[in-house]
């Protein structure tokens, strides 16, 4: 059994990660490990405590004396400055394994560099260490406006600055790291987004909710954390292109990165009575719109790579779902979702509306076998598969200092080297480390 | 054969290593060798220069000194004893503590209170488990450091004991009104722990302290326990004591405390056992348990208040079995056969 540090987003927090992933994978963990939960949140829901204990900290000054108890830490990041930023802070420093829902997160580092801790020059020095001079220029234009975040998000996602230091990465996504060039010089797995799917009792239930109400007209859903790449422009802009728009109704629910533009936007396209702005919804009144929802827009453009715990909610529900043939969605099986192309978003979105109009139980047989995709989402497994790997992963703790180490010999040498001496040593250094690990291989062998 | 005997220091600070270094060079040359000491200086803090400090000994080259060979290197300290030659034997004082036994220890641990101290630690592990085997041959302190460095790291080693600095001088006197502490005032010495003890004492039990405190706040700490306990007619705080001085309180008490955290060898108590004392240790003490037998040379306590406080009561009031118990302390040193000429012998083979 170990002991294991976990900082989480935990209910009431506005999170995905807080109700979807933590509130599946703490029952399970703490049952079979000592977990204690640290929140630097004012206020954590009973249920949580029911589970583990919880620990308060403050980011800027940890208690390491009582993290260093533990085996091991589980910090989890996501895009949301707010919610992540004091878990990257203890990431930064306590060396542990860093869990990334998010694979793009140039906008978390942003928000953290230039607004929460007000260090710039932080945030150009990041942008240096992992694209060089290129990055810094992109990153001084950004911040006065020359380059958008959605561009700064997909050429310098700055995932590795978040994998600094770290003992290992989770992702739940595969290949996406080396997709983006951003692969980290620590272990990395990518296991299956844990998601305990409802009992078939409770599904039948909804199954039933969703026959109570079956449309014309039919319910569409946006849900979770709707920031701009999620489309929404795109979604109201297809809609509004659909002849027959007035068989839907779209129920948008979740907190806006820009309401009032949305509200503009469906003035603007007179969509009025089709669309409802729900905001950030409790858990029960989630259940009622989702089990009477008929189908789902998950988009994601530009995609920040991770896996979607709202696909798996949809999945959950029985939901057929449009999603962008991107990042991780993009490894969706083609009978469980319905693919929208980057390039022709709004094309797609209608013509698969237009299906469903066509042939709305096509589309339910597709719910169906989201539903049964879940199968390998079993969170018991992926407590198992985290658990492993961070074991594994603490043989990688004295390569840390290492590291530090040879940054620290490395900035020594070319205080006092003539500068083009820098690439003749990194490349005798490389045949060096390769003829030593060739040499240990051999030796190891025989 | 020229040796060379290579260790750590912090500068301006002496203690029980540099003085086993002198005596080691000191024997070296009288059996008609050549010796001198390296001592690197030693920084534990912030944890992250410890890595450093590792790099810069595997890094140096001691194999000859102006064309001229040196034969032997004799490694003592962490990580000085990480220095490479073809014909170097470790004599492991001991290992860095706090990244082993005294890790969570609530007063010596030290790098646990840092962020990065459990990354730094498996370094300190690694590099032991990787480096220590390269020597020609692995001799540690005490039994207490052989076991440490077996049960951590899995490397078997035999002990080799030494005298203390200047053994002869070592004599016995009357028995006096005191027991006698000699130790530097820490809290792994526990210094604390014998004046909590005092309190307890049905007996009108007198100790005397001497040495110097870590640090201020630790002596100030130790004034203010006495204090509160009101203990100030039966405490005595002599600092910093002469060898000779020190030779005279031993050769006058009734007898010593000594009851550290997990010592890794501990002079003072074969020092009493020279001055025919009875040495009042603990269950937890570490080395002391090598020499001190409860009931014959020394009395074994708990590590509390109340039973160190039982221990110091009996022999208050039995001053005839304390002498006895001192006198059969020097024949169990006599017994051992402590010497420099056996630790010579093994280092130099």
């Amino acid at each position: 059994m170990l002991k294991i540090n976990w900082f989480s987003p935990l209910p009431p927090a506005h999170s995905g990660i807080a109700h979807n992933y933590a509130m599946q994978i703490l029952p399970v963990l703490a049952k079979r490990h000592e977990t204690i939960l640290w929140t630097d949140q004012d206020y954590v829901a009973p249920e949580v405590e029911s589970i583990a204990r919880v620990a308060h900290y403050e980011p800027a000054n940890p208690p390491w004396r009582a993290l260093n108890d533990a085996d091991i830490s589980i910090y989890h990041l996501g895009n949301h400055g707010g919610i992540h930023g004091g878990i990257w802070q203890a990431s930064r420093q306590h060396p542990g394994i860093v869990v990334l829902h998010d694979l793009c997160l140039h906008d978390f580092f942003a928000m953290v560099f230039l607004r929460t801790l007000e260090q710039p020059a932080a945030y150009l020095a990041a942008l240096e260490r992992w694209y060089g001079e290129e990055g810094r220029r992109a990153g001084e234009a950004f911040r006065i406006g020359g380059i958008g975040a959605e561009t700064m998000a997909q050429q310098f996602p700055l995932t590795r600055e978040a994998a600094r230091g770290a003992l290992g990465i989770v992702t739940h996504s595969h290949r996406m790291l080396e997709e983006l060039d951003e692969t980290p010089a620590c272990p990395v797995a990518a296991l299956d987004h844990p998601f305990a799917p409802a009992g078939d009792l409770r599904y039948q239930g909804w199954m039933a909710a969703r026959r109570a109400t079956p449309g014309p007209p039919y319910r569409l859903v946006v849900f979770g954390y709707l920031s701009r790449n999620r489309r929404l422009d795109a979604i109201l802009e297809a809609l509004a292109g659909v002849p027959e728009r007035e068989q839907f109704r779209l129920e948008i629910c979740g907190q806006l990165w820009d309401e009032s533009h949305i509200r503009n936007e469906i003035e603007r396209l007179r969509l009025g009575p089709l669309v409802n702005l729900h905001g950030f919804l409790p858990e029960d009144q989630v259940e009622a719109q989702l089990s009477t929802a008929h189908l789902a827009l998950n988009l994601r453009f530009p995609s920040m790579g991770e896996a979607s715990g709202s696909q798996l909610q949809f999945f959950d529900y029985g939901l057929p779902t449009l999603v962008t043939r991107t990042g991780w969605y993009a490894s969706l099986s083609e009978d469980t979702t319905a693919f929208v192309r980057p390039e022709h978003e709004a094309e797609d979105i209608r013509a698969h509306l237009r299906d469903f109009l066509t042939d709305p139980g096509a589309f339910g047989a597709m719910g169906e076998r989201g539903r049964q995709s879940l199968r390998r989402h079993d969170p018991e497994k992926y407590v198992d598969a985290i658990v492993r790997f961070a074991s594994a992963a603490l043989d990688f703790s004295p390569r840390i200092p290492a590291l530090d180490l040879a940054g620290r010999i490395g900035n020594d040498f070319t205080q006092w080297l003539p500068p083009d001496a820098g690439a003749y040593l990194l490349e005798r250094a490389s045949q060096e480390i390769v003829t030593m690990c060739a040499r240990k291989a051999r030796d190891r062998d025989s | 054969m020229k040796a060379l005997i290579v260790t750590c220091g912090v500068p301006f600070i002496r203690g029980g290593a540099e003085i086993l270094a002198e005596g080691l060079r000191d024997a070296i040359c009288a059996a008609g060798h050549q010796a001198e000491i390296v001592t690197l200086p030693f920084q534990s803090c912030p944890p992250s220069r410890i890595p450093e400090q590792m790099l810069a000994c595997r890094l140096l080259d001691v194999t000859e000194t102006c064309s001229v060979r040196i034969d032997r290197v004799i490694g003592l300290k962490f990580p000085a004893y990480l220095v490479p030659h073809p014909h170097k034997v470790i004599w492991l004082l001991h290992q860095h503590r706090t990244a082993y036994e005294l890790w969570d220890h609530p007063a010596a641990g030290d790098l646990i209170h840092y962020p990065d101290g459990p990354v730094i630690r498996e370094a300190i592990r690694r590099a032991d488990r990787a480096f220590i085997p390269e020597a020609s041959a692995i001799y540690t302190l005490s039994r207490n450091v052989s076991e440490r460095l077996q049960r951590y790291c899995g490397i078997s080693a035999e002990p080799l004991y030494n005298p203390p600095a200047n053994a002869p001088l070592f004599h016995k006197g009357p028995s006096g009104d005191y027991f006698f502490f000699p130790s530097r005032i820490n809290p792994v010495k526990r210094q604390w722990l014998a004046i909590q003890a005092l309190a307890l004492c049905r007996e009108p039990v007198h100790v005397r302290f001497a040495g110097e405190a870590d640090n201020e706040a630790q002596q100030a700490e130790c004034g203010k326990a006495v204090r509160e306990l009101r203990l100030g007619d039966r405490v005595e705080w002599l600092g910093v004591v002469s060898e000779e001085e020190k030779r005279d309180l031993y050769a006058n008490c009734l007898g010593v405390v000594f009851p550290p955290v997990d010592e890794d060898y501990g002079y003072v108590t074969l020092e009493a056992m020279l001055s025919s004392k009875p040495v009042i240790t603990c269950l937890d003490s570490g080395g002391p348990l090598e020499f001190v037998m409860d009931n014959h040379t020394g009395l074994i306590a708990g590590a509390a208040p109340q039973s160190l406080a039982g221990a110091m009561d009996a022999l208050w009031a039995d001053r005839r079995r304390a002498a006895t118990m001192g006198e059969a302390g020097r024949e169990r040193y006599l017994d051992l056969k402590i010497g420099w000429e056996n630790v010579v012998d093994k280092l130099l083979c």
